[in-house]
């Protein structure tokens, strides 16, 4: 489970930032960019999320502060009951992260990649050796296995990256838009990956641009715009406060009507 | 720490670039380039040794015994053409013409000048804008000793008996006494040398690896998965930092006893006794010392050049710091050079020219230890310092997240 609550997160502007005095963005103010200045989320046990929102609305930020990447000024995170903003050890071993732009360590093979986050997860020996062989399997990934990652396609990439990211069998799976630039193929991988997670009951949060794969994995939907939560709840609540069937459409009355208010 | 260590070393030696520049170029290219450099400078010093030069004497009947002399010489052939020349213009314009190599004015018999109490003055006509030229070594070689006889004969003339004339010509002669000893002498020339190649080498060793590590893990997308492990990450930096601070000793390991192996290997072709004489007194303690200097240099450089990267955004980025520190580098290394710098209370504390001279005064064999003890605490705290400061930046959003 979880829950995020008054979440709030401010970058310092760079100097020549400050010169421009371009006042074009709300959230430029005192010096600062105020990235994601109140979210609000709940995804329970075996639901899957889906983060939406324009370019640059806060949904990456967000998703590294769930991950623990980055603090937040302000607000809790709470992960099965535990604030995970105080103990971020106890977020690591429980977060799962895959983001599009996450890479592999090229002059390693796909088990090295990840057996070595395996390794850096606590697990050893046979109880390693067992996870790893596990999911290399499910993912059908044995043919690539010796195989440097920098020789890889984007298709065996990605494979390896879902495996290292779940490798510590996480108790929730974060996702930072896992198809952008996939083809079809790759994309069908992170699909039924997601799909996976979803029946052995954990949760997922993914941020997402494709509303197709909103509706074919989605249990709620969460909208941030310009930082701030304008919609959280079920799928047919975002249909029915976007005033249509029609994903694309409820997104955009919904972000058309959150400019209005 | 050491999983971070060992994964880091792995993908290091998988590196052919880094394998390239950190092994390869101190092992074998650079013996190669300077074999090939001192191959062709020797070659182009025997050609020159080897040519013969076409020569004019005007008025050679005023030294005939020279002229004789000038003609026999191996190295010079005498001009065989038409023309006449009397004048150093003349002189000048034929060697411009490349008619002749050399021309040899001598305006007076010397002999009858000398009568009259009068000097000489020959003027040897040539073209020395060439960096290897025995041209005038050998006449003027040649020129002196015929002036050499004419002094002794006119000395004798006047009474003076040989002893009585090398005592006339030089009442009064120098001889060097040296309480230095042989050591000490070439440590003072070799010692410079030694951590002017040692410590840019230590820098290399560890740049190329920091950039990979640091901006690397950057660019490729990775260091965000690696902070999202539990493991700290000061634990993560000290991983890093153990393979960048391997990899600078391996360099500077490597690259000495490459170096010793192909002086080895070069001294049975050619004469090197200087640099064996000067080496044979230096103990293996002295080296041990050498190494021991050289470590927190190691740790320091190391725990720059990862900061360095760590804040870069992209490979391209830390390469741009990466350039004027190895310029940089060079300064507290000159400084050890000027006049004067004696390794004292104060130099000792000086990071890096502290190191260089230290390691001259062991080559010379006249170190004060307490000094070395001086400059380890000063290096050591400094290389925390800076480790100090590598860890924080790694915990700061606005340098990984830039």
């Amino acid at each position: 489970m979880i829950a995020i609550s008054g979440l709030k997160k401010r970058f310092a502007l760079t100097r020549e930032h400050k010169k421009k005095k371009s006042q074009t963005d709300p959230r430029e103010r005192d010096g600062f960019f105020h990235s994601v200045e109140e979210v609000n989320l709940h995804c329970g046990e075996g639901e899957v999320l889906g983060l939406l929102g324009p370019n640059g609305a806060g949904k990456t930020t967000t998703l590294r502060m769930l991950s623990t990447a980055l603090t937040p000024d302000d607000g809790t995170i709470l992960v099965d009951g535990q604030d995970i903003v105080k103990k971020p050890v106890v977020a690591r071993k429980a977060i799962g992260f895959l983001s599009g732009s996450t890479g592999l360590y090229g002059r390693l093979t796909a088990k090295e990649n990840v057996e070595y986050f395996a390794r850096l997860h606590g697990l050893k020996g046979k109880a390693l050796k067992a996870r790893c062989d596990a999911l290399f399997q499910r993912l059908e990934m044995e043919t690539f296995l010796d195989k440097r990652a920098e020789h890889l396609s984007t298709g065996m990439k990605q494979k390896t990256n879902i495996a290292r990211a779940v490798v510590h069998n996480p108790k929730v799976v974060v996702l930072d838009e896992p198809t952008t630039g996939l083809d079809i193929m790759t994309t069908q991988t992170v699909i039924s990956f997601i799909r996976d997670l979803k029946s052995a009951g954990t949760p997922v949060i993914f941020s997402t641009h494709h509303l197709d794969e909103v509706a074919l994995l989605c249990d709620r939907v969460s909208v941030i715009d310009k930082g701030i939560t304008c919609f959280d709840g079920s799928l047919a609540e975002f249909k029915t406060k976007g005033q249509s069937h029609e994903l694309n459409q409820a997104f955009l009355n919904l972000l058309t009507g959150a400019a209005h208010v | 720490m050491f999983e971070v260590f060992l994964k880091e070393l792995r993908e290091l030696l998988r590196d052919r670039k880094t394998l390239f520049f950190v092994i390869a170029l101190p092992m074998l290219v650079f013996p190669v380039i300077m074999a090939l450099v001192g191959f062709m400078a020797s070659q182009a010093a025997m050609e020159a040794k080897q040519e013969v030069h076409t020569y004019y004497i005007v008025n050679e009947s005023f030294a005939e015994k020279f002229s004789e002399q000038v003609f026999y010489h191996k190295s010079f052939k005498k001009y065989n053409g038409e023309l006449a020349l009397d004048s150093v213009e003349a002189l000048s314009d034929a060697v411009r013409n490349g008619v002749i190599d050399v021309g040899i004015f001598i305006p007076a018999d010397p002999a009858k000048n000398l009568e009259s109490g009068i000097k000489s003055e020959w003027k040897i006509v040539f073209n020395d804008a060439q960096s290897i030229n025995f041209i005038y070594d050998r006449l003027s070689k040649l020129a002196m000793s015929f002036s050499d006889e004419l002094r002794a004969l006119k000395l004798a003339a006047l009474g003076l008996s040989q002893e009585q004339q090398a005592a006339v010509l030089q009442p009064i002669s120098i001889t060097k006494v040296d309480t230095a000893d042989k050591r000490e002498n070439l440590g003072e020339k070799l010692g410079v040398f030694i951590p002017y190649m040692l410590i840019p080498l230590v820098l290399m060793g560890a740049s190329y690896p920091a950039i990979d590590l640091g901006a690397g893990e950057k660019e490729r997308g990775t260091l965000e998965t690696l902070l999202l492990t539990p493991i700290s990450r000061t634990e993560l930096v000290l991983g890093k930092f153990l393979t960048v601070l391997s990899s600078s000793i391996f360099c500077a390991l490597i690259t000495v006893s490459s170096m010793a192996l192909w002086i080895g290997i070069a001294s049975r072709f050619v004469e090197l006794d200087v640099i064996k004489t000067a080496f044979s007194s230096v103990a293996m303690m002295d080296f041990v010392l050498i190494f021991a200097l050289l470590l927190p240099v190691a740790v320091m450089l190391s725990s720059l050049t990862l900061a360095i990267s760590i804040y870069a955004r992209t490979f391209k980025e830390a390469q741009n710091y990466m350039g004027p520190l190895s310029m940089g580098i060079f300064i507290p290394i000159v400084m050890s050079l000027m006049p004067n710098m004696e390794l004292t209370a104060k130099t000792a504390l000086i990071p890096i020219t502290n190191v260089a001279l230290a390691i001259k005064e062991i080559i010379k064999g006249t170190v004060d230890y307490s000094y070395v003890a001086l400059i380890f605490g000063a290096s050591t705290v400094l290389a925390a310092g800076l480790l100090v400061c590598c860890v924080k930046w790694f915990n700061k959003e606005t340098v990984l997240f830039r």
